[in-house]
């Protein structure tokens, strides 16, 4: 019982003088987008080695958090996959700093080559139910849809002129890994996922097709050129003018200095 | 003794309920160590992660695990022995504030962990300003725990003997002498399989984390450093990161094997700290 207390004591004595260590020096702090987190992640490491007493902190929780954080002074910089709206874009400013596409995606085994705008809102509306309807075999189709405040959701919807009440899905999943193995997993299902992220699971042998948009090949390639509809760029976006730490963090990531890290996350770096 | 089908029936029935988890278990086992066994080595454990965790190891996320662990079971164990005495000793038996307490308690255990991790980011990270940290992390993981932690040891302090009690009073032991050389080492078991429950949920936790000790992967230099813990590593490189499988599952064998660790030095702990007493 003796140890037991002097263990208590012991540990609020730490706890109690914790917050003096608190004190941040030259530290950045990055919320946002789970799509952008591992490369912003990789970029804060490559900007630490460069800049020594630097620190830069990521943290995720989605692009809707990445706004809200940043607007509010909770990070330095927030992280968003998407375009700003028209209202964010009043007081926050985005630096882009990769591109990416977003590609719907089916299981390998299905013979459909490729689906019409009108196709693809009937599909996700729940107006045709089985693949037989698109031009494929006998089989119900399984409809995967992103979670609520995902940005490729929004810019699915944005495409497909839906509403999110509108999509009648039988899966809602979050990020695309998730999304691709979803689909990878069931014959008669289709889904939205970044294009990279699939072109790396095609070449590594999981079983998913990428479709065409509106006649355009789905890939890498295609969005760099800008020529792919459903491209999104990846956004560092800060509260009106940045800080000097965080304007030379921004410069950094818009340098070439970075581009193999953008590759090695299956990003667009973006036409200069 | 003749067999009536409908016995042999239930036999099977019963056979079958058991083989099926223990096959659960080994196909998971099976299929996290054909997958992650290859990229398990010396180097995997004691290396930083590179490009987003596909290459590299995990030894600033093993420390951070390890810190987070040590934060939450550190504040956990004491404050949870605490409630459990008072509520075993101190409180009448079908009285309404042990009753009240009680109820909240497992109705606290009940909780899905994304609650404990939006109070513990609005609690300790907000409205403490311990940010996001290993600190604000083991504390919202110690709440998390705490519930099934005190109802577990209270369990095993409910069933010791009252002869002992007796004993310890009538050979004129004070309270706090009785409940530690008597009390607390007949309920080491008990106490044991609490500490295990509690570190086996506490690693295992990713919602909880996420938005507390958060996603920093940097070897941690203090407690108010932000840490990624194994399980958010896990989850990240299996949700998010294209080509990441592999390494989740090897971090996933590392994980199962630091449970298996913390739990046999739990027990351990447990016993030599408190039956030790018993036998003087």
């Amino acid at each position: 019982m003796k140890h037991t207390l002097t263990f208590l004591a012991t540990l609020l004595a730490v706890l109690a003088f914790l917050p003096a260590a608190h004190a941040a020096e030259d530290k950045l702090v990055l919320t946002g987008s789970s799509t952008v987190a591992p490369l912003a992640l990789e970029i804060g490491k490559r900007f630490e080695a460069a800049n020594p007493g630097v620190r830069v902190d990521v943290q995720t929780g989605g692009s809707s958090r990445g706004v809200a954080d940043a607007m509010n002074g909770l990070a330095d910089i927030g992280l968003v996959s998407r375009s700003l709206k028209p209202v964010e874009a009043k007081t926050l400013v985005a630096h882009t700093i990769a591109l990416d596409g977003v590609a719907l995606i089916v299981h390998a085994g299905n013979p459909v080559r490729q689906l019409d705008d009108a196709q693809i809102k009937a599909i996700y509306t729940g107006r045709i139910r089985d693949w037989r309807g698109a031009g494929g075999p006998d089989r119900p189709i399984t409809v995967v849809s992103k979670a609520e405040g995902r940005s490729t959701l929004e810019l699915f919807l944005h495409y497909t002129g839906l509403k999110n009440s509108q999509v009648r899905a039988q899966a809602v999943i979050g990020d695309n890994q998730q999304g691709i193995k979803t689909v990878a997993g069931n014959p008669g299902a289709i889904g939205y996922v970044s294009i990279g992220a699939a072109e790396y699971a095609v070449e590594h042998g999981i079983p998913i097709r990428l479709l065409p948009m509106a006649g355009v090949a789905a890939t890498t390639d295609a969005v760099q050129r800008g020529r792919f509809p459903l491209t999104r760029p990846l956004n560092l976006v800060t509260h009106g003018a940045p800080s000097p730490l965080a304007a030379r963090f921004i410069a950094f990531a818009q340098s070439p200095a970075v581009r193999d890290l953008i590759e090695a996350q299956y990003f667009v770096p973006p036409p200069r | 003794m003749h067999s009536v089908p409908g016995d042999r029936l239930f036999g099977l029935a019963l056979w079958g309920a058991a083989l099926s988890v223990a096959a659960v278990f080994a196909w998971l086992f099976v299929d996290l160590a054909r997958l992650g066994l290859g990229a398990l080595s010396w180097d995997f454990i004691t290396t930083a992660p590179e490009n987003a965790g596909r290459d590299g190891g995990i030894a600033s996320i093993l420390v951070s695990t390890l810190l987070i662990l040590g934060v939450a079971v550190g504040v956990a164990a004491p404050v949870g022995l605490g409630a459990a005495v008072w509520l075993n000793t101190y409180t009448r038996a079908g009285g309404g504030t042990g009753r009240r307490i009680r109820l909240a308690l497992d109705g606290l255990a009940g909780m899905p962990s994304i609650v404990f991790g939006l109070f513990g980011n609005a609690f300790f990270s907000v409205y403490l300003g311990l940010g996001f940290s290993i600190l604000s992390g083991g504390l919202t993981l110690a709440a998390m725990i705490l519930p099934v932690f005190i109802r577990t040891v209270e369990a095993g302090l409910g069933a010791v003997d009252d002869g002992w009690r007796r004993g310890a009073a009538a050979l004129g032991l004070t309270q706090s002498a009785a409940l530690a050389h008597v009390i607390l080492p007949a309920a080491a078991p008990a106490i044991g399989a609490g500490l295990m429950l509690g570190i086996g949920r506490a690693a295992a936790e990713t919602a909880a984390l996420i938005f507390t000790s958060g996603y920093v992967d940097r070897m941690p230099e203090s407690l108010s450093d932000s840490g990624r813990a194994l399980a958010v590593h896990i989850y990240d490189l299996s949700m998010n990161v294209a080509g990441g499988d592999t390494h989740a599952a090897a971090s996933a064998l590392v994980l199962v094997a630091l449970v298996a660790c913390a739990n046999l030095l739990a027990v351990a702990l447990s016993r030599r700290l408190l039956t030790r007493r018993l036998a003087l």
